[in-house]
């Protein structure tokens, strides 16, 4: 094991750009999560402020939580791990800078136009065009740097990660620009059912083929190296990349098991849906068995224990996912609070545990000193399992509540007070999110600058 | 009529990825799967972890605890809805 000359002392700009950006952007949404949920319990409070009513701040929180805050997260991580892996520098970091400098511009002028009012109205593709396009440039720009690195690379093998992030990369630019229908500006959308069956193969690609393989990438670096181990099987991690390509991308109309899209389409995602467990179980199967007789390793380094706290959370999510895309279990689950559970479960608990897992791991090595409060991210892996591990409770009970009671043709007004009391708890737990992301990001800060530990 | 369009997008995607998968395998992407296993680790050693507190000893259990929880969780649901569906 040596220190190559090639990735020794590499001022790591684009990578510690991305990992200050998601912690600023986690306190940005974790914050519009929090007011979101106050508003749920009292309606009235915002009364007559247009840009802070429920309608702009759920899509100001959403979008800043998956552009914000997780993918700026996992791509901190990769940057760092990408020159390693390949035994190279960076191809530039004056292009790194540049694109995090755009993706924070980008991420402004998203608050800011949809606090205005600014919508396209379509899950997930609420942005409008000017920063969609916007949103396209900095993934081209990322795109740039990661496969010029991969090119100048003196490392012949690609390891599993890298195929990973730059599938993702590839993969979300390509699907983006498709969800938001880049070619209609005005609308940004199709016209009826083919629209939303677009848009849902968009949707379900962030999570699938955006947060998932950055996530796996991270979980696939973090994990070797804290137990000193090597990975369980290269190969069987190359099985699950490319079953995750072939699956994941058929998956999106699960979201519209009732509505009157084509049999056929719906078939196909609900039979693919239960296949995920393929991809699923190959990245689990490889991760556990490495990691196995080495927990020890594990809880050590706080990175790795985000990360492998993420990679359990996955397995339920992957689980749960599947039940819910069989038609009979989502008679119950769909429309209401169960989705938000599954969606906080796999966002916050599996990819977002997973990014600020490979954030402290990377910070330190990037700082070249420890990390600045040890205490301060336990503290914040506390507060977002219970937090998880919370909403999960809450918002499952409240959706089950909710799903009985459409299907016995109640009405809404009379549902609503039978889950008051759920979304209570349910801001509770977001306060202490929100509360750990501000330590958090204090934690980030002063251990890239003001850091009083010794070199290491 | 948009059922052209998005069977072209199907194609040139089906398209793109064998050649990626193709481009691999004849690059030798497969084949040093041993080596490829120690990858991440070929740089400098982490340090050694610190070693394990009876309050980190604790901390491992609890967690463990919240995931057989989980598991038990998910397994009486699944029960329930066998038994009642
Ligand atoms: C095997 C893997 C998975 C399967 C089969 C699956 C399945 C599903 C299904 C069927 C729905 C729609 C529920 C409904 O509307 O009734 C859904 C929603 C959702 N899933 Fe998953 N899921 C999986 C993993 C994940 C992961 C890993 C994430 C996050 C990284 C995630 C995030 C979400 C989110 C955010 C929603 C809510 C979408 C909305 O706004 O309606 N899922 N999932």
């Amino acid at each position: 094991m040596t220190t190559d000359a090639h990735t020794a002392d590499q001022p790591y700009l684009t990578a510690k750009g991305f990992c200050i950006t998601s912690g600023l952007w986690l306190v940005v949404a974790t914050f519009m999560g929090l007011l979101g949920a106050t508003e749920l319990i009292a309606p009235d409070l915002t009364e007559n402020i247009g840009w802070l009513v429920f309608g702009r701040i759920r899509p100001i929180h959403v979008n800043l939580v998956l552009f914000g805050f997780v993918t700026p997260g996992l791509l901190g991580a990769a940057f760092y791990y990408f020159p390693r892996l390949l035994r190279t520098r960076i191809y530039s970091d004056k292009l790194g800078v540049v694109t995090v400098l755009l993706w924070n511009l980008t991420l402004v002028a998203a608050v800011v136009s949809l606090a205005a009012g600014h919508t396209q109205g379509r899950e997930y593709a609420e942005m409008i065009w000017p920063i969609d396009m916007l949103v396209v440039a900095v993934f081209v720009l990322v795109f740039i740097n990661l496969i010029m690195t991969v090119r100048q690379r003196r490392e012949p093998v690609l390891y599993v990660s890298v195929w990973y992030v730059c599938a993702a990369v590839v993969l979300t630019g390509a699907t983006f620009s498709l969800g938001n229908v880049i070619w209609q500006p005005t609308s940004g959308a199709l016209v009826g059912i083919p629209d939303a069956i677009l848009l849902w193969f968009y949707g379900h690609n962030v999570f699938g083929l955006l947060l998932t393989p950055l996530a796996a990438g991270v979980a696939y670096y973090v994990i070797p190296r804290a137990c000193q181990s090597p990975l369980y099987s290269h190969t069987l991690s190359l099985l699950g990349f490319w079953s995750l390509i072939v699956v994941y991308t058929h998956i999106g109309t699960h979201h519209l098991l009732q509505v009157p899209v084509p049999t056929w389409l719906k078939v196909i995602s609900i039979v693919d849906s239960v296949a995920m467990v393929i991809p699923v179980m190959a990245f689990l199967i490889n991760i556990w068995y490495t990691a196995r007789g080495r927990l020890g390793a594990i809880h050590a380094d706080i990175g790795a224990k985000f990360v492998f706290t993420g990679t359990i959370m996955y397995f339920f999510v992957s689980i749960q996912g599947s039940m819910m895309a069989l038609p009979q279990v989502q008679r119950v689950t769909h429309f209401n609070n169960w989705v938000v559970a599954h969606a906080h479960v796999g966002v916050l608990g599996f990819a977002g545990m997973i990014a600020l897992g490979g954030l402290y791991y990377v910070l330190p090595r990037i700082a070249g000193k420890p990390l600045y409060s040890r205490f301060l991210a336990d503290f914040q892996y506390w507060m977002v399992l219970i937090g998880v591990v919370g909403f999960t409770s809450v918002l499952t009970i409240a959706g089950l509540v909710q799903g009985h009671a459409w299907l016995n043709g109640e009405t809404v007004y009379r549902v609503i007070p039978q889950i008051h009391v759920y979304y209570v708890y349910r801001a509770a737990l977001g306060l202490m999110i929100f509360i750990s992301a501000v330590l958090g990001l204090y934690n980030i800060l002063r251990t890239l600058y003001f850091n009083p530990g010794e070199a290491r | 009529m948009y059922f052209p369009y998005f069977a072209s997008y199907i194609l040139i995607g089906f398209v793109l990825s064998l050649i990626v998968f193709l481009w691999a395998l004849k690059n030798g992407q497969f084949r040093e799967q041993q080596r490829a296993r120690f990858l991440p680790l070929e740089d400098e050693p982490d340090r050694a972890p610190a070693p394990t507190t009876r309050i980190s000893r604790l901390e491992t259990w609890a967690l463990g605890l919240l995931a057989v929880a989980g598991l038990l969780a998910s397994a009486a649901i699944l029960v329930y809805a066998l038994i009642n569906g």
